[in-house]
C-alpha cells in the first residue's frame, strides 16, 4: 500500500523532444531550478500521482530488472538521498535516458516532471517520474462588463486529469528489505500507471517506457496472479443470486475477457465496469482483493489457465454436458431457461433450451 | 398563622427562595448543556424561577375555597417555582431523568405526573404537566445564604402544547374564583384532548424520522466513540454527517462498525492525518469521516455515483489514503 499520506518535497520539469525528421535525438531542455507550487497546484499535483498510481488506479506493479550502473534503477538509487543540488543535476540524467528510450520519430515529445516524496507511517522514499505530452485546449474567460463567456485557446497545457496523455511511474522504497542484497528489486516496488500497456497495441507502445526506460519487467507472479483471478470471478460469478442463463453470459465473458482481448492488463474495476450490473461493481472487487487479488491494475499471463480458457463446459444434474471451444461457444451457444408445463410455472421443472446454431457433423 | 405573621415571614425568607430557585434552574441547565442539547434550541420557552407574589401566595393561603391549609406557610410548596418548557413528550423524560439523577443535590418529590393522572382519570381531559418538589440534601451555602434542607421549589415541566393549554386556562379556569359554564369546561377538555393526540403524534412522527439502521445500531454513537479513542478529540458533528449517513443508508448494517474498525486497523495512519488536518477542512472535525474514507476504499463505485457534496472533500480524503478515484 502506496502514497498512505504521502507528502512531495521535490519537483523539478526537463523537456524533452521527438526524434528529428533525419531521425537523431534532440537533447531534452535542462531545468536547474525547483518547480514550486502554491498549495492549490500542490494539491491538484497529488491528485494526479493519486489518481495514476493510488490503490484502485491502473497502475501496475513491475520488478526491478536492470541493476547496471548506467540503468535507470541505480539512478534513482543514488538520486534518492541526494542534495537538492545534486538531485536537480541528476534528474537532467533521467530526462535523457528516457530521450533514449524513445526510438521511434512517432514518440511525442513533452515534459518530464521528476519528484521525491515520502509515504506511510515510516515516512518511506519514493521517486516518481511523469511523462507529459503536451496538447492544446482552451481556457474559459468571462468579460467583467458583460459577464460574457468566451474561449481562449491555449496552444500548450499538459497535466489535465485525463490519464491518457502521461505516463506515470514511481519507485517506492519497501518497509523491509534484505539490505545485503545488491539486487534492486528487494529494495524498490516499482508502479507504472500507462494506458498503452492495457490498450490493444500494448506491447510496443509501452515496452519502450516500462522496460528501456525504466529497467523494469512483469512480475514473475503475474501468471498466478492472473489465474487467482480467474478462479475467484468464477467463485464469485457462481455464488452471485442470478439465472443459469445470466451466470452463462458471464462465464463467457471470463473466457473471452482472458482468451481473446488483447489488453495487457486485467483491471477488476473495469471488469467489473464492462460485464456487470452496477450494483455488483463494488463487491466484485471488494470480494476479489478479500481472495487476494492486487487493488490495482496487474499484467495479464494466461500461462495457467490456457487450457480453462481453451473450453467452455456447462454441465447438468443428469451428467449431459455441452462443451465446446470458448470462442464459439459464446458466439453459436444459446442458453435459456424453460419450465416443463409452461402453464403450471410454478409447479413444474425448470428445463433449459439449448440453440447450437450448427448442424451436427458427427455422433457416437 | 395570621396573615400577617404569613407576610412577616416571606419577607424575611424570600431571598432564600429566590437562591434555591436560581439553583434548582443553573443545575438543570448546566445538565442539559453537558448532556449536549442546545438550551436555545431544547427548551422552547427560556427557562425563568419566579417567586410567587405575595398578594397572590396570600390568597392561596387564606381566601381560596378549594384549599384548606392547617400551616398553610409549610404547605404551599410552589412559593418559587421553576418551569421547562420542551418540544416532545420524549424530551420531558429527559429533564425527568436529570432531577431523579441529583439526589445528592436534592430529594425530590414526584407529586404530579399526567401519565398518573391518565390512568386515575382515563375519561378526563384536563390540565397536564409534570410536577416535582425539590428540597436541598443538605443545607446548601449560595454565597452570602444558607438555604435550609426544608425549602421546597416547584418544578414543571411540559410540552409546548401543554403549555399553551396551561397559559389559556390557568387563570381563567383552573384557578378561577367563579364557577365555569359546563360549555366551556366542555372546550377546554376538548382541547386538551386534541392536544394530548398532537403530542402523540409528534412523538409518533420523530419517532418515524429517527427510525432507521443509523439509529437502531447506534453509528453515530460508535462512531464518535471511535474518533475519540483513536484522536484524544471529540467529535463535532454537524448536517453533513446526517445528509452523508442518509445517502448511503442502504450500506448501513449491524457489521458497519466491525468493518470500519478492522479498516482502521489496515489504515491507522487516520488517527494522526486527522489531528494534522483538523483544521484545514471541517470533514476531518466529524466522526463520519471514518465511514467517508471506508467508502472511498471500499464503496468507491457507489460512493462516486451517489456523492452530494464537492468532489474536493472527496480528493482530499482519498490523497489522505493514496487511493485513486478515477478509475470507474
Amino acid at each position: 500500500m502506496h502514497l498512505l499520506n504521502f507528502t512531495i518535497d521535490k519537483i523539478i520539469i526537463h523537456q524533452i523532444y521527438r526524434k528529428d525528421d533525419e531521425g537523431n535525438r534532440v537533447p531534452p531542455t535542462q531545468s536547474n531550478s525547483y518547480t514550486k507550487f502554491d498549495s492549490a497546484a500542490m494539491n491538484e499535483f497529488k491528485t494526479r500521482v493519486r489518481d495514476a498510481l493510488g490503490v484502485k488506479s491502473s497502475a501496475v506493479k513491475m520488478e526491478v530488472f536492470n541493476n547496471d550502473d548506467s540503468g535507470l534503477p541505480v539512478l534513482v538509487d543514488n538520486m534518492i538521498d541526494q542534495d537538492e543540488d545534486t538531485f536537480a543535476v541528476s534528474s537532467y540524467d533521467i530526462a535523457q535516458k528516457l530521450t533514449e528510450a524513445q526510438n521511434s520519430k512517432s514518440m511525442p515529445g513533452g515534459i518530464v516532471v521528476i519528484f521525491s516524496g515520502r509515504d506511510g507511517i515510516e515516512k518511506k522514499k519514493f521517486l516518481g517520474i511523469i511523462k507529459a505530452e503536451i496538447h492544446s485546449a482552451y481556457q474559459k474567460m468571462v468579460n467583467p462588463k458583460t459577464k460574457e463567456i468566451s474561449l481562449k485557446f491555449v496552444k500548450e497545457v499538459l497535466l489535465t486529469p485525463g490519464t491518457r496523455l502521461y505516463k506515470t511511474a514511481a519507485f517506492f522504497e519497501n518497509p523491509e528489505y534484505d539490505k545485503s542484497s545488491a539486487d534492486l528489486k528487494d529494495k524498490w516496488t516499482v508502479m507504472v500507471s500507462d494506458h498503452q500497456m492495457s490498450s490493444t497495441s500494448w506491447k510496443a507502445a509501452a515496452h519502450y517506457f516500462y522496460s528501456d526506460f525504466l529497467g523494469c519487467g512483469y512480475p514473475e507472479s503475474s501468471a498466478r496472479t492472473t489465474k487467482l483471478f480467474y478462479d475467484s470471478a468464477k467463485s464469485f460469478i457462481t455464488d452471485l443470486e442470478i439465472s443459469q442463463v445470466e451466470k452463462n453470459d458471464l462465464y463467457n465473458a471470463l473466457n473471452i475477457h482472458l482468451k481473446v482481448k488483447k489488453s495487457g492488463t486485467i483491471s477488476l474495476s473495469g471488469f467489473a465496469e464492462e460485464y456487470f450490473e452496477e450494483k455488483y461493481h463494488d463487491d466484485f472487487t471488494g470480494y476479489m482483493e478479500g481472495a487476494g487479488l492486487p487493488a490495482t491494475d496487474f499484467v495479464k499471463d494466461t500461462a495457467y489457465v490456457e487450457k480453462e480458457l481453451k473450453q467452455r463446459r456447462v454441465k447438468f444434474t443428469s451428467n449431459v454436458r455441452v462443451v465446446g471451444p470458448t470462442d464459439a461457444f459464446n458466439d453459436l451457444v444459446k442458453i435459456e431457461e424453460i419450465k416443463s408445463d409452461p402453464d403450471q410455472p410454478e409447479t413444474s421443472e425448470t428445463w433449459t433450451k439449448i440453440i447450437i446454431k450448427d448442424r451436427i457433423s458427427k455422433q457416437e | 398563622m395570621k396573615e400577617r405573621d404569613f407576610r412577616a415571614k416571606w419577607e424575611a425568607e424570600k431571598a432564600i427562595y429566590d437562591a434555591w430557585g436560581a439553583y434548582v434552574l443553573e443545575t438543570v441547565k448546566a445538565a442539559l448543556v453537558a448532556g449536549e442539547y442546545d438550551l436555545d434550541c431544547f427548551l422552547k420557552i427560556p427557562a425563568k424561577y419566579r417567586l410567587k407574589n405575595i398578594d397572590s401566595l396570600v390568597d392561596k393561603a387564606f381566601y381560596r375555597p378549594d384549599k384548606k391549609y392547617t400551616d398553610p406557610y409549610k404547605e404551599i410548596e410552589d412559593k418559587v417555582g421553576v418551569r421547562f418548557v420542551v418540544l416532545l413528550l420524549n424530551d420531558i423524560n429527559i429533564v425527568q431523568k436529570i432531577i431523579e439523577h441529583n439526589t445528592s443535590l436534592w430529594n425530590f418529590e414526584n407529586c404530579r405526573h399526567f401519565a398518573e393522572d391518565r390512568e386515575k382519570h382515563p375519561l378526563l381531559f384536563t390540565y397536564q404537566s409534570v410536577h416535582y418538589i425539590l428540597r436541598p440534601a443538605k443545607d446548601i451555602a449560595v454565597g452570602a445564604i444558607t438555604i435550609p434542607s426544608s425549602i421546597p421549589c416547584e418544578v414543571q415541566i411540559r410540552t409546548l402544547l401543554q403549555h399553551a393549554h396551561a397559559e389559556l386556562t390557568h387563570d381563567h379556569i383552573y384557578k378561577s374564583k367563579k364557577t365555569v359554564k359546563p360549555v366551556v369546561q366542555r372546550t377546554v377538555a376538548k382541547s386538551m384532548a386534541l392536544i394530548e393526540t398532537t403530542d402523540d403524534f409528534f412523538s409518533e412522527a420523530m419517532k418515524k424520522l429517527n427510525d432507521g439502521p443509523v439509529q437502531e445500531y447506534g453509528i453515530v454513537e460508535r462512531l464518535d466513540g471511535l474518533y475519540f479513542s483513536g484522536t484524544d478529540i471529540k467529535s463535532h458533528n454537524q448536517k453533513f454527517a446526517v445528509v452523508l449517513l442518509d445517502a448511503f443508508e442502504d450500506l448501513i448494517d449491524d457489521q458497519l462498525i466491525e468493518k470500519i474498525q478492522l479498516f482502521l486497523v489496515e489504515y491507522d495512519i487516520i488517527y494522526g492525518v486527522i489531528k494534522e488536518k483538523y483544521k484545514e477542512h471541517i470533514v476531518y472535525q466529524q466522526s463520519v469521516v471514518f465511514f467517508l474514507y471506508w467508502l472511498i476504499r471500499n464503496k468507491q463505485c457507489r460512493l462516486l455515483k451517489d456523492w452530494p457534496f464537492s468532489m474536493e472533500i472527496l480528493d482530499l480524503l482519498a490523497s489522505d489514503i493514496g487511493v485513486s478515484l478515477r478509475n470507474w
